[in-house]
């Protein structure tokens, strides 16, 4: 069984509104509970803990009544970085293995959970080819890169829980900032295989007022029944 | 097994909706909601002739109270097992030029026709939304185009056909259906009151408006959802 560790601590500066973005209505719907209600329906994931700011619990404990989910729901604060909020989400998760997920990632469907959960490995992520060149530089070219040896990291991601918080445990001591989390657990524990997971076209990470547009067009393609 | 809730199965529509869905057995378990017992067990009784026994049950709610909605709808499907489809149905009028509408009798209206299918509907989708349903709103041509003295009732119908297109959208996701259906003039106790002169013998029976609504209720239809259907009949003069 797992616990859903579900980020949604971001304030939406880029998306240049005084609301953080999952609190946005997409389809309708606020973009966080798109995937609460989804994960409401999955056997698998027993509990879920929302990591956010402690000013919106009270707002999302309302959704979750509205929208009649039945899971239990934890609440864990959002810290100053992704990192410090997962550390701080893992100290409520109670299962031996946990899902990461984030609200701004509302277009994952139920049965992409369930592709996750079903492979063998504990330790696994969604991960989608990329489909553009990529070269190393900022202001000039400094470098090549091979595309065929790179990784679109999407989410959401599973993994053994005691090697979660060990490896959060370990960058923290160190000092050292990591924004996501299957990248930690190769260098912490690189003995441990984390498979990659076929991503979606569709798992758009909703980041600034143009996502907001182009995940309304997802959400009528891929999710609404009606065609 | 699958339940259906109908509202205001007492007369005109919802009573040979009612009827006609227990005829075709497309569902195991009715529930009729309403105010006026007398009447709803005269439906109830020609239902039961096409049911096992216990599939129907009466829940006695005033329409004009949905606060009363969720504990009905939450006892529904506690009682029946499930909610799979809700045909929102009991009307209200009080036809009135603006000058002479009370503020009472246009919120009458509304409670009616408006918030209680909304009520029912938010509810029922609590329940619906793990294995889909079909919704189906009765509105009316009324709602569609200018009708003077009709002011409540036809801005009422209004809402109902603008809810039920915005649910097909907001809903479709569940799998959810949501139907809207507006009958033109029928023979109904609300039509005797809009037109008390008419001869309802030369206008649409609401069996005639049934025969669509079961239709549509049918669980191979999956295509008219989310578009206002007009029910009109073509008289012969």
């Amino acid at each position: 069984m797992y616990t859903l560790l579900f980020l949604s601590g971001g304030t939406g500066s880029r998306m240049q509104n005084a609301t953080p973005k999952q609190y946005l209505l997409l389809a309708g719907k606020p973009v966080i509970m798109h995937i609460l209600e989804r994960v409401d329906a999955i056997d698998a994931i027993k509990d879920v803990v929302v990591v956010c700011a402690k000013e919106y619990e009270a707002s999302i404990q309302l959704m979750l009544n509205q929208y009649g989910v039945r899971k239990e729901v934890r609440f864990a604060h959002a810290g100053a970085t992704r990192q410090e909020s997962v550390r701080n989400g893992l100290a409520l998760v109670r299962e031996e293995d946990v899902i990461v997920h984030e609200a701004a990632r509302p277009f994952v469907k139920t049965e992409d959970f369930e592709r996750l959960i079903a492979v063998k490995e504990r330790n696994a992520t969604l991960g989608y080819s990329i489909p553009f060149s990529v070269l190393k530089g900022h202001e000039y070219v400094e470098g090549l890169t091979e595309r065929s040896e790179l990784i679109n990291v999407q989410l959401p991601q599973k993994f053994e829980t005691r090697l979660l918080k060990e490896a959060h445990e370990k960058a923290l001591e160190e000092g050292r900032e990591f924004t996501e989390d299957a990248g930690m657990i190769y260098l912490y524990h690189p003995e441990v295989p984390i498979k990659v997971v076929e991503g979606m076209d569709y798992d758009l990470k909703l980041t600034t007022r143009i996502d907001m547009l182009a995940g309304e067009q997802i959400y009528k393609d891929v999710f609404s029944g009606r065609k | 097994m699958s339940t259906c809730i109908i509202t205001g199965p007492g007369s005109g529509i919802g009573r040979a909706t009612a009827i006609m869905l227990a005829e075709r057995g497309y569902y195991d378990h009715y529930a009729l909601v309403g105010r006026n017992d007398e009447e709803m067990r005269a439906t109830q009784k020609e239902m039961q002739k096409h049911l096992p026994e216990g599939s129907t049950k009466l829940y006695h709610i005033d329409l004009s109270n949905p606060e009363q909605i969720p504990e009905v709808v939450k006892a529904v499907n506690e009682e029946m097992g499930g909610i799979d489809a809700l045909l929102n149905i009991a009307g209200y009028t009080d036809p009135q030029p603006l000058l002479t509408t009370t503020l009472e009798s246009f919120e009458l209206t509304y409670r009616v026709n408006v918030f209680a299918p909304f009520m029912f509907m938010r509810e029922c989708v609590k329940y619906m939304r793990q294995k889909g349903g079909k919704i189906l709103n009765v509105a009316s041509t009324a709602g569609m185009t200018p009708r003077p003295g009709w002011l409540s009732y036809a801005s009422s119908k209004a809402a109902v056909i603008s809810m039920s297109e915005t649910l097909t959208a907001e809903l479709s996701e569940y799998g959810i259906m949501v139907y809207c259906v507006s009958p033109g003039r029928c023979a109904t106790k609300l039509r005797r009151r809009l037109a008390p002169d008419e001869d309802p013998t030369t206008i649409m029976q609401p069996a005639e408006v049934a025969e669509v609504v079961c239709n549509l209720m049918n669980r191979e239809e999956r295509c008219l959802d989310g578009q206002n259907i007009i029910i009109r009949k073509q008289m012969r003069k």
